[in-house]
């Protein structure tokens, strides 16, 4: 086990260095430049200016080789648009929203979407089924934020027990995790009720009620165990997806997330930030993967002996 | 041995609702430790006791003075502030004493006697000597501020800006030393000018000639706007700053006439999303919605007390390619088919004004430079379609190029009909913002007929907006390039008598949208500035230069 975690670890050095010249390569292909913010032209003299201060004057390679670096020594440099700012700061400040929203989101997904998709799946062709799956569907079809608007209409300018928006006091949470959940929750409601219904026809699910265990416990040991490793396949990706941020809920509750800083970053050629964000996101997406490999191992002890 | 099967779902949701309570632990000021920042319970009613809380749409990039070029960052910095001038009423907007009390021109000298009981929020005088650090700081290549350009007009200003520093700073210190800018005494400055400029005194009323704290800079590097570390002299101190999130500014007891303000606290709360905006003023959340909210709730908002615009310098246009539609008869068709009523009334909506010429109506002087009415607010289809027959040979097939900020798309589709009907088929082309700027230049893209761009003034004189299309104008994206056209401008820049400049800026203005003139560009409107304002505020202004001054603003 520790072995394999190794030797993990050691792999994500490479990938990284591949995210970061995927990265520096595509934002260097889509032109544009980080000064030139609105319809005034920028005299030759000012970008120029601009250009020596954040060292975009150099040769590519110039940059990329000091971009890895301050990457290793864990400064990213400062901002090219928000000029008071390094890009670490944005990173300390607005990734731990991001991240407890994200994290929110995902535990109300689980705690919801999986016993719904168990319910569903065993009682199957119910009218609770159908009703689970009417939810499932729509809730999966509904774009957030359509979601995030309703919420806000309802519960906030109409009823006023929530917020319009921020991110300050436990009430001001509650809307934009209900409307981050419902896609992932409504996603392991559905993998978890079909992985269900397809385990419940197996041979050995058979053989344990001929045994003559109860139910519950069939359910609970055989059937549950083995339909949860699609949700677990999921979870991993979705979770790092999650914790970085989703940029409409963030826009709309106007949250302090880096989620926004992602998406405002691209469009702005703010290179530093978002490459800085990026590796973020990549080392979560890996680590995020990597944890649910080991989680595997406890569902599926076949992937474990494979690995060691 | 039944338990610890049971365990491990169980044992996951453990594990991570505590990753996310020691996330959320440290979340640095952002979670849960409620310090009574953002908007809390909707139903608790409007502010009182002096506080006001507006909704802005973004976080603001910068408050440094010389560093700040967006107008959510000027609205900060002008508050907690005071800038060389202000400027007074529209629609003169002649500069009033702020941090000059008076001023002397003579030919190519401005001296400014500052005031002598301007304090820094740390005790210390506000001198001369800032303001010469200050300037000389922005116009210093090290800091790389975008708007070291509105100083080019002072002497030795540009050559300065544009040296290129080195291990061996010689050259830059010797330019630096033939900068116009000195302090004679403790609170005059002398500024040395290129030419004289009429304009100059209202310019200074912009946020980048405002003095910054050299002991705080020197002490936080960029780090001195921070909350702590800021040190100002305006009306407002900052208090608090929670990065993207919002900013409390409050009233700053030493400033020079602190009786005269009345709100005791600002709130701004950064939201960025248009339709949250709305919801969070009729919630109750917000007095005041600068951010915005979707078009299509304009006709709904503009009935409600709580609409209040304000006009504004800027114009919103379409340029044409002139090497692309080279018969200045087909651009005058194009221009004049343009049914610029329809589309401020059913698109835009928020009292935008049909936009006739270049110039704004609001412009000092324009009742005298807009006097050629050539173009109309609604479309002379039957005037655009004789011209358009005056053309040897039209082009038929043109791409007209914008970016994708909301509210372009509609209008160059309505446009497109407009020209549709003179024969011409348009494509529309919608970019990315640094994708258009790249096929914008200037010059423009060889593919590119028309262009969607815009302006809105540094300063209320109208040098601003006709110096756009000067030739070689890093903003002029026509290709039209016209000697009588500059001539009469640099004329202008030498007109000491107000009468007899805005008669050039007429005969400028003429060559471009009159009747005898070129037409490089389509003016489309003249744009407003709305917001929701809830009825206990009194005192909401935005002068036409998008400049919020609180001072006057009270809520009760």
């Amino acid at each position: 086990m520790l072995k394999f975690v190794v030797r993990r670890v050691l792999w994500t050095i490479p990938i990284i260095l591949l995210v970061i010249f995927m990265t520096f390569w595509m934002m260097r292909e889509i032109k544009g430049s980080p000064f030139r913010k609105s319809e005034r032209a920028v005299p030759a003299a000012v970008l120029a200016n601009l250009n020596r201060k954040f060292g975009l004057d150099k040769p590519w390679y110039v940059q990329y080789g000091k971009y890895v670096k301050d990457v290793a020594t864990l400064d990213l440099g400062p901002s090219l648009v928000l000029r008071n700012q390094d890009v670490n700061d944005i990173v300390k400040e607005h990734f731990p929203v991001s991240a407890q929203l994200g994290g929110l989101a995902m535990l109300l997904a689980i705690l919801v979407g999986i016993p719904i998709g168990i319910i569903s799946a065993l009682r199957a062709n119910k009218l609770t089924d159908y009703i689970a799956m009417l939810f499932a569907n729509l809730g999966f079809a509904i774009p957030s934020f359509l979601v995030a608007t309703l919420l806000i209409y309802e519960f906030a300018a109409q009823l006023r027990w929530f917020p319009t928006n921020g991110w300050d006091t436990a009430s001001s949470k509650v809307l934009p995790v209900i409307a981050l959940s419902l896609g992932p929750m409504t996603y392991f409601a559905r993998i978890v009720r079909g992985q269900m219904l397809e385990t419940l026809q197996q041979d050995y699910v058979r053989t344990a009620k001929a045994k003559g265990l109860r139910w519950k416990r069939v359910v609970v040991v055989h059937v549950l165990r083995n339909s949860l490793i699609p949700a677990v396949t999921a979870a991993g990706p979705l979770l790092g997806f999650l914790v970085t941020g989703s940029f409409i809920i963030e826009n709309i509750f106007a949250i302090p997330g880096i989620g926004r800083y992602y998406v405002i970053s691209v469009s702005g050629r703010d290179y530093s930030t978002v490459m800085g964000i990026t590796v973020l996101l990549a080392i979560l997406v890996i680590v995020a993967n990597m944890i649910v490999d080991i989680l595997y191992g406890f569902l599926d002890p076949r992937t474990r002996d494979a690995r060691t | 041995m039944r338990k610890p099967r049971f365990a491990w779902p169980l044992g996951l949701v453990a594990v991570l609702f505590l990753a996310l309570v020691a996330a959320g632990c440290g979340g640095g000021g952002s979670s849960g430790s409620n310090n009574n920042a953002t908007t809390t319970g909707g139903s608790a009613g409007s502010a009182s006791g002096g506080t006001i809380r507006i909704a802005i749409g973004s976080e603001p990039p910068s408050l440094d003075p010389g560093l700040a070029t967006d107008t959510t960052s000027a609205f900060v910095v002008l508050n907690t502030n005071v800038p060389i001038v202000y400027l007074g009423p529209a629609p003169d907007l002649k500069p009033e004493p702020a941090l000059a009390t008076s001023w002397d021109t003579s030919g190519k000298t401005v001296t400014l006697h500052l005031r002598k009981d301007v304090k820094w929020t740390n005790g210390d005088p506000v001198t001369s000597a800032d303001v010469v650090y200050s300037w000389l700081r922005t116009i210093s290549p090290q800091l790389g501020a975008d708007y070291a350009y509105q100083f080019y007009g002072i002497q030795g200003a540009q050559e300065y800006n544009s040296c290129k520093p080195s291990a061996a700073n010689q050259q830059c210190d010797t330019l630096k030393n033939k900068v116009g800018i000195s302090a004679p005494d403790k609170y005059t400055v002398k500024v040395e000018l290129t030419s004289p400029q009429p304009w100059f005194l209202q310019q200074l009323s912009h946020t980048s000639f405002i003095p910054v704290n050299k002991t705080a800079v020197d002490k936080y590097g960029a780090k001195w706007t921070e909350p702590g570390h800021i040190v100002t002299d305006g009306p407002f101190m900052l208090k608090q700053w929670k990065h993207d999130a919002s900013l409390m500014l409050v009233k700053n007891p030493d400033y020079y006439d602190a009786s005269s303000v009345k709100l005791q606290t600002v709130k701004l709360n950064i939201i960025p999303d248009g339709s949250t905006a709305e919801q969070a003023f009729n919630a109750g959340n917000v007095d005041v919605n600068e951010t915005g909210w979707p078009p299509s709730d304009t006709p709904s908002i503009k009935n409600t007390p709580a609409y209040q615009q304000f006009p504004s310098l800027g114009i919103y246009y379409y340029g044409f390619n002139v090497k692309v539609i080279t018969d200045p008869n087909q651009r005058k068709a194009m221009a004049l088919a343009i049914d610029r009523k329809t589309i401020v009334d059913h698109i835009t909506q928020t009292g935008q004004v049909p936009a006739t010429n270049l110039s704004p109506a609001g412009i000092p002087g324009a009742s005298t430079i807009n006097s050629d009415k050539f173009l109309k607010p609604t479309a002379d289809m039957t005037l655009a379609k004789q011209y358009m027959a005056k053309v040897s040979n039209p082009v038929k097939s043109i791409n007209l190029i914008f970016n994708n900020a909301p509210g372009h798309k509609e209008i160059a589709t309505a446009i497109q009909a407009q020209w549709k009907q003179l024969g011409i088929n348009v494509t529309l082309k919608q970019m990315d913002w640094p994708q258009f700027l790249k096929f914008l230049g200037p010059p423009p893209d060889a593919s590119v007929g028309v262009y969607r761009n815009g302006w809105i003034a540094d300063f209320p004189d109208d040098i601003n907006f006709l110096s756009i299309f000067q030739c070689g104008s890093g903003n002029n994206n026509t290709n039209w390039c016209n000697k009588q056209y500059d001539n009469l401008l640099k004329q202008a820049t030498a007109e000491q008598d107000q009468q007899k400049r805005y008669d050039l800026y007429q005969q400028a203005e003429a060559l471009l949208t009159g009747k005898n003139g070129d037409m490089p560009i389509a003016p489309i409107y003249w744009y407003t500035f709305a917001y929701q304002v809830a009825q206990n505020v009194h005192g909401w202004n935005t002068n036409p230069m998008d400049e919020i001054d609180l001072r006057t603003v009270s809520i009760g």
